[in-house]
């Protein structure tokens, strides 16, 4: 620089004053386009402050917000979507459950009526920029979300939840299974099992079997599917399928199965009907629905606005206290008891025994992974 | 016969009555314009807009149908729809003609606890009929546990095959009966008397009087009860398990989760054609079955 001459030295500056100038007016230009003041307005000035919306900001703006119904979208609605209309003035409707032709079929019409849409991991991640926008990360602030639990560049977590083995403990007493490998075994562990039996099954549930099969960890991927389904085939006699979560907590609830690979959130609701279940945590598998904003929205700013404050902890802390799935922000402290606590994911033990999910594998080999397990079960 | 009396009638006609003949069958147009929109709006444009996938989705050809053709678990899928199909328009016609025609045999207060029985599971919604079917048929539930006194010991119901074709044929049995009942409320129990009077006995009036003349209520109730169970999707997604799905559940697949349309159009096309194709092997054995009737009576 020293060696530089003065003139060269102005010449530079006035590149650079240029340079800034330029990306201010183009900045300035992207403000004055018909979706932007809501951003930054919304977003309550730059960079967005996860959980918070500037008050007012969407007045007469409306945004649908669809899931999957039930306790679980009501829980949405009353932790975070509902106070963010009441705060930012959108008017907020809903609708549902999630249905991925729907909306595949509103983005290529072009008439898209779903503002922000709760699906899951591998759909979103399998549908990034197809149906779906890139994340806007002037919006959404996603710091406070976990370590990993963003699997695609188009969504964030809606909550966190785990697919886990939990077995009868009258049943199995003094000698409880302890992982994938007892669940597997019929001959050591004998009694009916439940699996999931529909094709889009959930992430993990061909992991379980071919770590049963003595595949390592390290190695699970590209997942053998075949071997998989040849491993499942071997306690096939014994397996009851269940088809939603609601069916899965009926199993165990009503003691037709001694085993189960289901979902966390519904095991703890069973056995707090009375179930005389435990968890196993080795080895569990990592899920989460993730929440995205369709291609072709009137309003994406708008919608990106909602995630955001969806987001913030004491938002999450309630949906925890409403749903018992775990909250997507490091920050939040949702009130609970011992039972739900034996039975989240975000409790600090599970980190140890988590198994790490290639949601990014799943979402690539979805195609394949479904038709094979369809095949399968009707086979 | 009526069809060519109006004809040979027609070519007597003076030009009013033609003019007047032209008049009314537009005006039966017009009546027939309503229903004739909503069908071409919500059925055949649809239909063609599956057609079209099915050609063209994801690539121009024909893919999907070679695909669904050959896949062998997709063909033992379709396999199973028809005989699932079959037992539930077995079991209407089983368990529905006694009951069509202790309906016409009854007197008036029997009768209508009898109509009663039939149409209030009707008028009840479908979801509602599927999940009393869940209570009954689950594991240690009331069924079970009667099979079980009887000495049967554990019968699989739920999540098998049976229960889906016990819960289907009860949702179907009053599409079949009371089709039935209306056309066996009108053949003339006379017939009866008379073949009674030349000699016949019970079993030989029934067989030759009573049967056939009711055989076009059976014919109508079991293509209702027929087509319809080829479609169902609810009742067997609910009381079987995914060990015995039927068509509409991987047409859901394909559409829903895969959202390859394309695939699910050319389920729907194949499913399609086979049941036109039955549909006209039966109405063209029916029209021959008729015909030798019709000779015999004259």
């Amino acid at each position: 620089m020293r060696l530089m001459s003065t003139k060269k030295r102005r010449t530079m500056r006035g590149g650079a004053i240029a340079v800034t100038v330029t990306a201010a007016m183009v900045l300035v230009g992207c403000e004055g386009a018909p979706s932007t003041p809501v951003s930054s307005a919304a977003a309550g000035g730059e960079p967005a402050a996860v959980g918070t919306v500037a008050p007012n900001s969407l007045k007469g703006t409306t945004l649908t917000f669809v899931s999957y119904g039930g306790i679980y979208q009501d829980g949405q609605m009353k932790a975070g979507v509902t106070p963010f209309g009441a705060e930012s003035g959108a008017k907020i409707l809903q609708d549902g459950p999630t249905d991925n032709a729907k909306l595949k079929a509103q983005v290529m019409s072009g008439n898209v009526s779903w503002d922000v849409f709760d699906t899951t991991n591998v759909f979103t991640a399998q549908q990034c920029e197809k149906l779906f926008l890139p994340l806007d990360k002037s919006i959404v602030d996603t710091s406070k979300i976990p370590k990993g639990a963003i699997t695609d560049k188009c969504s964030v977590p809606a909550m966190g939840y785990g697919l886990i083995l939990v077995y009868n403990t009258k049943k199995y007493g003094a000698n409880p299974p302890t992982g994938w490998a007892d669940f597997y075994d019929t001959a050591k562990f004998p009694g009916k099992r439940a699996i999931e039996g529909s094709g889009d099954v959930t992430a993990g549930t061909l992991e379980t079997a071919l770590l049963a099969d003595g595949v390592s960890a390290d190695h699970m991927y590209p997942l053998d599917i075949k071997r998989a389904l040849k491993k499942m085939s071997t306690i096939r006699d014994d397996t009851v399928f269940w088809t939603t979560g609601a069916q899965a907590q009926q199993f165990i609830e009503s003691g037709q199965v001694d085993m189960a690979l289901m979902w966390n959130g519904r095991a703890y609701s069973g056995v707090k009907n009375g179930a005389p279940f435990a968890p196993v945590w080795n080895q569990w598998m990592p899920e989460a629905d993730t929440i995205a904003v369709p291609k072709g929205v009137k309003d994406p700013a708008a919608s990106f606005a909602l995630i955001n404050y969806y987001l913030g902890a004491q938002q999450q802390a309630k949906l925890t206290e409403l749903t018992s799935y775990s909250p997507v922000n490091v920050d939040s402290k949702p009130k609970m008891d011992d039972l739900l606590k034996s039975f989240l994911t975000s409790a600090p033990e599970r980190s140890a025994d988590v198994f790490k999910l290639d949601i990014s594998w799943w979402a690539q080999h979805r195609d394949d992974i479904v038709s094979a397990y369809t095949s399968w079960l009707a086979g | 016969m009526a069809v060519v009396n109006v004809r040979k009638r027609s070519t007597d006609m003076g030009p009013d009555l033609i003019r007047t003949r032209r008049l009314e069958s537009w005006s039966r147009l017009g009546l027939l314009a309503p229903a004739a929109a909503l069908l071409l709006g919500v059925f055949l444009i649809p239909l063609g807009v599956m057609l079209w996938y099915t050609f063209t989705d994801p690539n121009p050809g024909l893919e999907n149908l070679t695909w669904y053709l050959g896949d062998p678990v997709q063909r033992n899928v379709l396999l199973r729809t028809f005989t699932t199909a079959i037992t539930v328009t077995a079991a209407c016609v089983v368990l529905g003609y006694p009951y069509a025609y202790a309906m016409v045999a009854a007197g008036p207060r029997l009768r209508a606890v009898l109509t009663l029985l039939v149409l209030v599971p009707f008028w009840t919604s479908l979801m509602v009929r599927t999940f009393a079917w869940i209570i009954l048929l689950q594991d240690k539930g009331p069924v079970q546990a009667a099979l079980s006194a009887l000495g049967f010991g554990h019968v699989a119901l739920i999540r098998t095959n049976l229960g889906v074709v016990i819960g289907m044929s009860q949702i179907m049995l009053p599409f079949f009966v009371l089709p039935l009942y209306a056309v066996m409320s009108n053949i003339d129990r006379r017939l009866v008397l008379a073949s009674s009077s030349l000699g016949a006995r019970p079993v030989t009036s029934f067989r030759r009087v009573w049967l056939p003349l009711s055989l076009p209520g059976v014919g109508a109730g079991a293509l209702i009860v027929f087509i319809s169970s080829l479609g169902f999707y609810v009742t067997p997604a609910l009381l079987g398990s995914p060990n015995d799905s039927l068509i509409s559940q991987q047409i859901f697949t394909q559409v829903n989760s895969l959202l390859l349309w394309g695939r699910g159009g050319a389920m729907g096309v194949v499913l399609l054609g086979i049941t036109l194709v039955i549909l006209g092997v039966l109405m063209a054995s029916a029209r021959i079955l008729t015909g030798r009737q019709d000779e015999r009576v004259e």
